[in-house]
């Protein structure tokens, strides 16, 4: 390659030409490139619609022709045009970007924030008047309560997003009832009992390779993934991430609360003993799920939906594994629960700058949250999103090949979760996940800064981000620094702009109450 | 030529040194290999190291025979060999006469191309810019906007300006013009930098994967890179969401593995065919004293 | 070409080229005689113009309270708000001191390192181990920092293969990857393990100039290996390193966001936390355009002050970058 063209200088120079001339014509066809495809109407007298959406995963985007879009077209009259992000990219700054160039869907998903910057700055539709008229569906379905919250994440009260709804927890609990059964144990109900489990565990060589591998309870790297020994202290804790509720009668961060030293001096206690894995805050997430898989850990805080390949992988060298949902056990002087965040955050928002759309945009919204589309939504078009096989719909693996089929509801209740279970765990498997749910449901509580808008932590990225929680928890618990120190983190927290954020989160929880 | 005891020791320790050192750079990769081949069970159990467990191709099959890959394939061979071409023309263009000082401006040209790779243009107003110039959805988004790289031209340049002097005279007397010096003289003798900076352009453009996500927004017209990144980036904790029943012989940690030998693979091939660029003295055997 | 000159010396070259009237002469027969010149580098000038000088303007959003709706014309100035946000930054001088640290190791150790290694090639005879051994040494630089920070921790961890060799010897193990003192030379050995080897293809590239007759003329006068290298090979990759020096320097605050993320963890933060992750949580976690590009020029300014430092020193040795 490289001979042939020193070899040439003639071609090269051709090149040189060819560049310039694309250069300079790049240039003078600046200021008008039209990407007029937006605001016609189709020769059926439809509407189209770009809906944004991130995080699609693999598939072709539908075209004009695609059945799902001319199903939905002839159900709504509305042709919907999936815009997404390319894979890997950051769908925020994707998102930025299509504002700094005033390339703006019709209506959106937005992620990271960008809601409340739209709002701030004037460039969301509010949805008040528009809703219950064109989108009936959406209005009655989502719970007046997750409105209120909504209505309580802008500064004038106005509804400018559609939420997400999740109305059962996803998260529970879980601990090996083979192992239990192996060691003799009853299923715990208090912490005392939850740690003489433990301690079976680690001695009893539950997993009967006889080595002492066993890791009685584990968690992720930042403390991701052990929710489960902070909810026994009731404090509330989203996948390693302190969260807001209420403390000694008023909405407080939960990292700075007395449960919170609490449960770390418990924590600190577990890893002393080896019964919480020495390498949690070293846990990828692949190594942990391997872990798992590998027939190591006994207690442990997760997906219950995810199960299905954790037990497949137990199962190949523990034929008898059997995983449980386990109820939090009880702490003296403490109300335990298992967190559920259930509404608030934002799921749909439509651009000021398409305010023409919005009936077109809304309708389309609509059909999605219709309950007589049901299925449709669920399954898709055959051949696309499913097949059929022995009379029975069987939902298709995403390909790269195949086109994706747009999806807009995200209500969840608890009989979709449980059609959920029904579609993608295997049969033999059902009851068990049903019964997780059941007990992590009955542990669930809601709580207070359940869809609190993340504007309060404005100008406090430590704050948002709990590097700080996350340093003093982590350092504390492995023994580097003393349970006292945690005294100092609250202190640090507070001055970080920890104070601010605290009084402007109730501030806004003063306004949800109303 | 006759070894002194010394040398002959530090022949054997540079040896074994670098074998050894060598052998945990192919380590990783042969590990990549070993998981694309094995079933999805024993890859998420890490049971698997320098050999397949429970050896299964079904990754690949689905990789190779997913036609939309080969597509992205294909447009990254395009612009890696399409941008190479045209990001070493600019370069050499743009090193000859700053190696130069009869070019006059050749200080503050230099100082302000230094200025720019030290100071970064933030990418919004950077992707206003090319957004203006018409790029949008075109593979020349993939190649002008960083058609050179300072870097590189600087690496070039200072290996012309190491060229010697009496080269550039005895051209001229012979009737040669800077163009013709350039292309009879220099870059025949300076195959080995060219070779280099090749090397560096088209594995640039390989990676390409920033701008493709800015500037392309048809994805017929993703590159390799992006298109893989579907599999690399798999959002684990909403998998339930995505979960299908079924049984497949392949997941994510397998698919993970698989594609990154695949989107690495070919690159690393051109290397040692341009190995022989970097056999000692091959520039200036064509020079007489 | 002439208008081109004129809009060069007066809008887009710094003050110190102002040509002053006296010399006028000199340029334009300079321009006359050697114009293939100018035409050369017109291409590159127009790509650094449009590509790089148009967007940088761009870089006024750090004076100001940039709000993407409006775009930068209509938002309002704030001048220095946004640097003294950065400076008062109750860790910024942590943040900063780490970032320095890691990059003056980078500079120690990383630096020299590719240089060895090209040297140490170099003294391979074998034509074939020659080839191999430097093929398999430029694999790693392919790999992403999330493969690679995996390798280093399941390296590391208890049951990892260091690990093992301790506890042969009969040591405890140590969870290296949550403690502060090993946090920094494990960054200086894995970035060196990961990219040394493609960092000696321009070394490799400049010793392959070298003419073998001096080899052969160094050898007839007796000189040993090690001569032949120190009196020979060095000197001949002189104007590569230090060109390659220069460049960084020149970025020296710039430690690259991804590796750094990768092997950090909340233990390590006192040591690790450095502007690229703080960029990372102010920037991509609260969307703050402005103070992330502020933090930006602040690194600028620096790596540009070093490097003038530097090139004037280089300059004393005509090899100096400008």
């Amino acid at each position: 390659m490289l001979r042939q063209w020193i070899a040439k200088p003639a071609k090269t120079a051709a090149l040189v030409s060819l560049v310039a001339v694309t250069v300079f014509t790049g240039c003078s066809s600046s200021g008008k490139t039209p990407e007029a495809e937006s605001g016609k109407e189709t020769e059926s007298g439809s509407v189209t619609v770009k809906v944004f959406k991130s995080h699609m995963g693999v598939g072709t985007i539908p075209d004009r022709n695609n059945d799902h879009v001319k199903y939905v077209e002839e159900k709504t009259g509305v042709v919907y045009e999936l815009v997404t992000t390319p894979p890997g990219s950051e769908p925020t700054e994707f998102l930025n970007l299509m504002i700094a160039s005033d390339d703006l869907p019709d209506i959106l998903r937005p992620i990271g924030g960008i809601e409340q910057t739209l709002i701030k700055q004037g460039g969301a539709l509010p949805l008040d008047d528009l809703l219950p008229q064109y989108a009936p569906n959406v209005w009655k379905n989502i719970p007046q309560e997750a409105w209120d919250i909504v209505r309580s994440a802008s500064p004038d009260g106005h509804i400018y997003y559609v939420p997400k709804v999740f109305l059962v927890p996803e998260r529970a609990p879980m601990i090996r009832q083979d192992w239990l059964d192996k060691v003799g144990l009853e299923m715990p109900k208090t912490i005392e009992e939850y740690k003489e489990v433990l301690r079976a565990f680690r001695d009893k060589d539950p997993n009967g390779n006889g080595q002492p591998d066993e890791l009685p309870t584990t968690g992720r790297e930042f403390g991701k993934w052990m929710d489960h020994l902070f909810g026994m202290y009731g404090v509330a804790m989203w996948e390693g991430v302190p969260e807001w509720d209420i403390y000694d009668g008023q909405i407080q961060y939960a990292g700075v609360t007395k449960n919170m030293k609490a449960a770390i001096a418990f924590i600190r206690e577990l890893y002393e003993e080896k019964l919480l894995d020495n390498e949690t805050f070293l846990n990828k997430g692949d190594v942990w799920m391997a872990k798992i898989n590998n027939n190591q850990v006994g207690s442990w805080y997760h997906l219950p939906a995810n199960l299905r390949d954790r037990v497949t992988a137990m199962q190949k060298t523990a034929p008898d594994a059997y995983v449980a949902g386990m109820p939090m056990p009880a702490v003296e002087g403490f109300e335990g629960f298992v967190t559920q965040k259930s509404m608030g955050e934002p799921e749909w928002l439509i651009p000021a700058a398409a305010k023409d759309k919005a009936e077109a945009s809304l309708k389309l919204l609509d059909f999605f949250y219709n309950k007589e589309n049901d299925e449709f939504v669920r399954w898709g078009i055959e051949g696309q999103q499913h097949e059929v096989v022995d009379g029975k719909k069987v939902l298709l693996p995403p390909e790269d090949s195949r086109p994706i089929a747009l999806g807009m509801r995200n209500l969840t209740t608890k009989e979709d979760m449980d059609n959920r279970i029904k579609e993608t765990i295997p049969e033999g498997m059902q009851k068990m996940v049903q019964d997780i749910f059941a007990v992590s449901t009955a542990d669930a509580r809601r709580i207070a800064g359940d869809g609190m808008p993340a504007t309060v932590y404005e100008g406090f990225p430590d704050i948002q981000s709990h590097k700080l929680f996350q340093e003093y928890l982590t350092k504390i618990v492995i023994g580097e620094w003393p349970l006292e120190k945690f005294d100092e983190f609250v202190d640090k927290w507070n001055k970080a702009g920890g104070e601010t954020v605290t009084k402007r989160v109730q501030e806004w929880y003063a306004k949800v109450q109303k | 030529m006759k070894q002194t005891n010394g040398e002959k020791t530090f022949q054997l320790f540079n040896y074994v040194f670098l074998f050894a050192a060598a052998a945990t750079m192919l380590l990783p990769l042969l590990q990549l290999l070993a998981v694309s081949l094995s079933s999805p069970v024993a890859a998420d159990s890490k049971r698997v190291f320098l050999l397949p467990v429970e050896f299964t191709t079904a990754s690949w099959t689905h990789i190779l025979g997913n036609e939309g890959l080969w597509t992205a394939f294909g447009i990254t061979v395009y612009i890696t060999v399409a941008g190479t071409l045209v990001s070493m023309l600019f370069s050499v263009l743009t090193a000859y006469p700053l190696a130069h000082k009869e070019f006059l401006l050749r200080k503050p040209v230099m100082l302000g191309i230094v200025i720019t790779m030290i100071f970064n243009a933030p990418m919004i107003p950077f992707f206003l810019t090319v957004r203006e110039l018409g790029m949008m959805n075109s593979l020349w988004s993939l190649i002008l906007p960083g058609a050179i790289g300072t870097f590189n031209m600087i690496i070039i340049r200072t290996f012309f300006m190491g060229l010697p002097k009496e080269l550039d005279d005895s051209a001229k007397i012979d009737g040669c013009s800077d163009f013709g010096i350039l292309f009879r003289i220099y870059l025949p003798l300076s195959k080995p930098v060219l070779a280099t900076v090749s090397l560096f352009y088209a594995v640039g453009y390989w990676n390409t994967f920033q701008r493709a996500v800015l500037f392309i927004r048809d994805p017929e017209k993703w590159p390799l890179q992006t298109k893989l990144r579907a599999y690399l980036t798999s959002p684990e904790e909403l998998a339930a969401v995505n979960l299908v029943l079924g049984d497949y012989d392949f997941n994510t940690t397998t698919l993970k593995a698989a594609t990154i030998l695949f989107a690495t693979i070919p690159i690393i091939l051109v290397y040692p065919y341009l190995q022989k660029y970097f056999v000692k003295g091959s520039m200036l055997g064509s020079l007489k004293e | 070409m002439a208008d081109t000159l004129d809009q060069l010396s007066k809008g887009t070259t710094p003050a110190s080229v102002r040509i002053p009237k006296a010399k006028e002469n000199l340029y334009l027969a300079n321009m006359r005689k050697h114009w293939m010149l100018y035409i050369m580098i017109l291409p590159g000038i127009i790509y650094y113009l449009v590509f790089k000088y148009v967007p940088l303007a761009g870089s006024a959003i750090a004076f100001q309270d940039f709000q993407i709706m409006k775009g930068m014309m209509s938002s309002p100035w704030v001048g220095l708000d946004n640097f003294k946000f950065i400076f008062t930054y109750q860790d910024f001088y942590l943040v900063l001191r780490n970032t320095a640290t890691i990059a003056l190791y980078h500079l120690v150790f990383g630096f020299p390192a590719p240089i060895i290694l090209a040297l140490l090639f170099n003294e391979v005879r074998l034509m074939l181990a020659k080839r191999v051994v430097q093929s398999l040494f430029y694999l790693p630089h392919f790999l992403s920092w999330v493969v690679v920070g995996g390798i280093v921790f399941e390296l590391l961890a208890s049951e990892g293969a260091f690990n093992m060799i301790r506890g042969w010897l009969g040591m405890e193990p140590i969870l290296f990857m949550q403690e502060q003192r090993y946090f920094r030379s494990i960054v200086v050995i894995s970035a060196i393990w990961k990219d040394v080897g493609w960092g000696t293809i321009i070394y490799l590239a400049a010793i392959a100039g070298i003419n073998p007759n001096l080899y052969e003329a160094a050898v007839m006068d007796g000189a040993n290996r090690w001569k032949q290298t120190l009196h020979i090979t060095l000197p001949t990759m002189f104007p590569t390193i230090l060109v390659l020096f220069l460049l960084n320097i020149g970025n020296f605050l710039e430690l690259g966001f991804d590796q750094i993320y990768n092997l950090l963890t909340p233990m390590t933060y006192s040591v690790g936390d450095i502007i690229e992750t703080y960029v990372y949580r102010a920037g991509v976690l609260q969307g703050q355009y402005s103070v992330t590009t502020a933090i930006g020029l602040f690194q600028s300014v620096i790596g540009f002050a070093l490097l003038w430092i530097f090139n004037r020193m280089a300059r004393k040795s005509e090899q100096g970058l400008w």
